[in-house]
């Protein structure tokens, strides 16, 4: 029950209609700041609003406020689409509003979460104010709240001709001493959710008006860009920045001090180029003259990295994440399976280049960016500069692509830094492609040993060990059913930052299970498909240590579609094979599978057709999740052709598209998706999961027809051992 | 400083700018006009495709001062009130997932329409390898050129 103290502490009265925070919804513990935000300016003359997070205007135009990140991946219309559901609204009076962060709110956006995480609390505000609508129409028309029904943004009294439009009713909403707990609309009385509705935002990227973060123009805004260091943790001995000064158009040169905050955000040491473009500035960066200290990952060899990590695997005790059954000892007619695989450094490479907008003053920032999670970025500049979170704001923008990178706070960091060093420009600091590139927070590099027992032609024990670079932790996501399950981990020290990378760890460990699974099918003489169905067979909830507890019955439904859709055991072509694979998302509770069909001559790997099924729960919308696995299987592909970085004396070899290649248009297979019917109730986690079932579904067809197995990606470096 | 004269979507513009600055630049940060956008700058993504006398160039590679006197379109020039058939492909294919790249693709896709009203799937390729998109809208391209070639 929702108490009116607890509703008004929460709310306001403002301009003689509603605000309603989120803060009703969800426990706030700073609610002092619940009010402002972007909503609330909307609000002085036009009409209405209903929130920190929902405002209802009275044209009747409702504006919902994103708590999530908007990157490509569609949250801005499935968020808006799960509350506009409960609210009955016209979905074409629908609008979103990229929100500053909202105190108390997650806006953390990553682990495919944002649809999953928000489900519950987007529907009680929905139904909440459905109801208040619904109230407001019944004391105004002097009937029970019974006999009125809310549709398309007008509620209807029951068999009457008798309609009013949301937008007429604001000013009539009151509050009572309690308001009653909303009610959900049943799934078949769903009118968008389930729907393929259009994407909201698509008109606005089709016409150049999308507001990325790159686009803001502000008045008086200077531009900047910074030569980081290009060795992790080096630091600036000396420099000249006489010539840069003499490029017109540049202003400054200011130098930021490197620091490394946590695992998660590092500011390189450098100079930023204060100019009146970004050209100037960028120009400017080429002509300084900068003296490094390179420091210690200058002395990090590929190859002494690889050995140290494959000499833990084999001598040293790991850190045990997983160990569930009991430990088999030993017989006579027992034997071992191992194989190690490995999963190089990847870039993201987002179509728009890292950038941030900032100005300093007084111990107060305000910041213009795309950031998958705002309340990080506040926390890291309070901890870094000082500036109290409350006097740090920051206004976000939807992105040219996140895939994890924009988790991080180091860019919206830096853009304070420079302008605080400047004098309190308000500058936009952009990174080239290059920087983007050779200063990226690349995938972790990790290396998975699968080892098993085998007695009577049966697995009875299966590990995992786990090598894996400076960022990130094994998963150990071990779904099949045997019944002894170890899992360790060991830490590598890789030459450079690491992060999120989109699917994170899952990439390597989808990789490397579903790679080994299929050689263990080989080697005990089963079906790849028939030996994965017999380690499924059970209905039950497999737990990992993790959120969510993996449910069997919907993993083995999704590699059951996929081995239909996907004509699984097929007559094939010579040179030809097919590959299958199964994965389950824990992060975001969503399965996948997969099956390739590629063709291999003189080296050459063709991929001919993706066919890939997912399994997420409740769909709120079939185009969007076809969607991600589209992508997810193009930025899987791009992984496994052109994945990996090249590296010497601690400086990424790589600097831009021609040397950081990622799939084209005439390269992409034909791709199939297939969507599994659920019994769940609620939508899980859509944007990661095809990619841990690409890589071995393509590795797996490619043994099919070569009978080389692929151990080490990117493919081009197997391939041509 | 250099002043010269543009026409952009069939407006006059005399600007003041470097010799050196590449058409994307004064696009971007000198006009604002911002539907151009920064992927590369040294011609490998297509993100910063315009069209000047109706040929597609890559704007971070193409000097300001070089487009003197010619007509350049933008994205935000390709049409008025309506969508332009491309663009409205593009909704009905719903390409777009980050969208970051789309300026590129809608312009390529219509130069090769304006070229080739009817391509095959070879020659779409060929013609659109120039644009990369990183979220893989790629097959919602081919489909939205081809729906946009049929119309």
């Amino acid at each position: 029950m929702i108490t009116r103290r607890s509703f008004i502490k929460s709310s306001s009265i403002v301009g003689g209609g509603l605000i309603v925070g989120l803060g009703v919804f969800n426990a706030c513990k700073d609610k002092d700041r619940l009010t402002g935000g972007i909503l609330n300016s909307l609000n002085s003359k036009k009409g209405i609003s209903i929130g920190d997070f929902v405002c209802l205007q009275k044209d009747g135009t409702v504006f919902i406020n994103l708590c999530k990140h908007e990157m490509g991946q569609g949250v801005s219309s499935g968020l808006t689409a799960i509350l506009a559901e409960e609210l009955d609204a016209n979905w074409k009076k629908v609008r979103i509003v990229y929100a500053d962060p909202i105190a108390g709110i997650s806006n953390s956006t990553g682990g495919s979460t944002s649809t999953l995480d928000q489900w519950d609390e987007l529907r009680k505000a929905g139904a909440f104010i459905r109801n208040l609508l619904l109230a407001a129409a019944a004391q105004h028309w002097g009937v029970d709240k019974m006999d009125c029904q809310a549709e398309n943004s007008f509620i209807y009294l029951k068999n009457s001709r008798k309609k009013i439009e949301y937008g007429e009713l604001v000013d009539k909403i009151t509050l009572s001493e309690t308001l009653e707990e909303p009610q959900f609309k049943k799934k078949d009385a769903y009118k968008l959710i389930g729907k393929s509705f259009p994407n909201k935002i698509i008109p606005d990227i089709i016409t150049g008006r999308h507001p990325y973060g790159i686009d803001v123009r502000l008045p008086d805004m200077k531009y900047a860009a910074i030569e980081r260091c290009p060795v992790f943790k080096g630091t600036l001995v000396r420099y000249d920045a006489t010539e840069a000064l003499a490029i017109s158009g540049v202003e400054k040169v200011v130098e930021i001090k490197g620091k490394v905050l946590d695992g998660n955000t590092h500011i390189r040491s450098g100079l930023a180029v204060i100019a009146n473009s970004t050209w100037a500035a960028f120009q400017g960066k080429r002509a300084l003259i900068i003296e490094w200290n390179y420091g210690e990952k200058e002395k990090i060899k590929h190859e002494d990295f690889v050995a140290s990590a494959f000499h833990k695997l084999a001598h040293e005790d790991g850190r045990e994440a997983l160990n569930v059954g009991e430990t088999p000892k030993m017989q006579k007619t027992d034997s071992t399976f191992s194989q190690t695989y490995e999963f190089p450094y990847q870039h993201h490479a987002c179509m728009e280049p890292l950038n941030a907008t900032a100005i300093y003053t007084n111990n107060s920032c305000e910041i213009w960016t795309g950031t998958q999670s705002a309340t990080y970025v506040m926390a890291k500049i309070e901890e870094h500069m000082g500036i109290p979170k409350e006097n740090i704001k920051i206004n976000c923008y939807p992105s040219g692509g996140g895939f994890g990178l924009r988790y991080w706070a180091s860019y919206a960091l830096e853009a304070v830094l420079v302008s605080k060093a400047s004098g309190g420009d308000l500058i936009k600091m952009c990174y080239t492609r290059e920087d983007d590139i050779k200063c990226d927070y690349l995938n972790s590099y990790e290396f998975n040993k699968h080892t098993v027992l085998i007695r009577n032609d049966k697995p009875i024990s299966w590990s995992l060990k786990a090598a894996i670079d400076n960022w990130g932790a094994v998963l150990g996501w071990l779904y099949y059913d045997i019944s002894h399950k170890y899992v360790e981990e060991v830490r590598i020290n890789g030459f450079t930052q690491a992060s999120a990378w989109r699917s994170v760890m899952a990439n390597a460990e989808g990789f490397s299970t579903e790679c080994f699974i299929d050689e263990l099918a080989e080697k005990l003489n089963q079906d790849p498909l028939d030996f994965r169905l017999k380690l499924l067979e059970k209905d039950i909830m497999v737990d990992f240590n993790h959120t969510y507890t993996c449910n069997i019955k919907r993993l083995r439904n999704v590699l059951k579609l996929v081995s239909e859709k996907g004509n699984w055991g097929k007559k094939m072509k010579e040179n030809s094979g097919q590959g299958i694979a199964v994965y389950p998302y824990m992060h975001g509770n969503g399965y996948g599978a997969c099956i390739a069909e590629v063709s291999v001559s003189d080296k050459k790997i063709v991929i001919d057709k993706i066919t890939i099924a997912i399994e997420c729960g409740l769909i709120i919308n079939p185009d969007f999740v076809k969607k991600q696995m589209e992508g997810g299987v193009i930025w899987a592909l791009s992984a496994m052709f052109y994945g990996g970085t090249e590296y010497k004396n601690g400086e990424v070899l790589r600097s831009n598209f021609h040397d950081n290649k990622v799939l084209r248009i005439h390269e992409i297979p034909e791709i199939e998706v297939h969507l599994c019917e659920s019994d769940e109730n609620r939508p899980w986690g859509v944007g990661e999961i095809a990619p841990p079932v690409t890589y071995p579904a393509v590795c797996n067809a490619i043994y099919a027809a070569t009978k080389k197995r692929i151990r080490k990606l990117p493919l081009e470096k197997s391939m041509l051992q | 400083m250099a002043k010269i004269q543009l026409f952009v979507n069939n407006k006059t513009r005399v600007i003041d700018v470097e010799p050196t600055m590449p058409l994307l630049w004064v696009l971007r940060d000198v006009i604002g006009l911002t539907a151009t956008k920064y992927g590369c700058g040294i011609g490998q993504c297509g993100a910063c495709t315009v069209m000047i006398d109706g040929q597609t160039i890559r704007s971070c590679s193409y000097l300001a001062i070089d487009a003197y006197q010619k007509n350049i379109i933008t994205l935000e020039g390709i049409s008025d009130d309506d969508f332009h058939p491309v663009q409205q492909a593009w909704i009905d294919e719903q390409v777009p997932q980050c969208g970051y790249c789309q300026n590129g693709q809608i312009m390529n896709a219509i130069a090769l329409l304006e070229d080739n009203s009817n391509p095959t799937d070879q020659e779409i390729k060929e013609h659109m390898a120039g644009v990369i998109c990183r979220c893989g809208t790629y097959p919602r391209i081919l489909k939205a050129i081809k729906r946009a070639a049929n119309q």
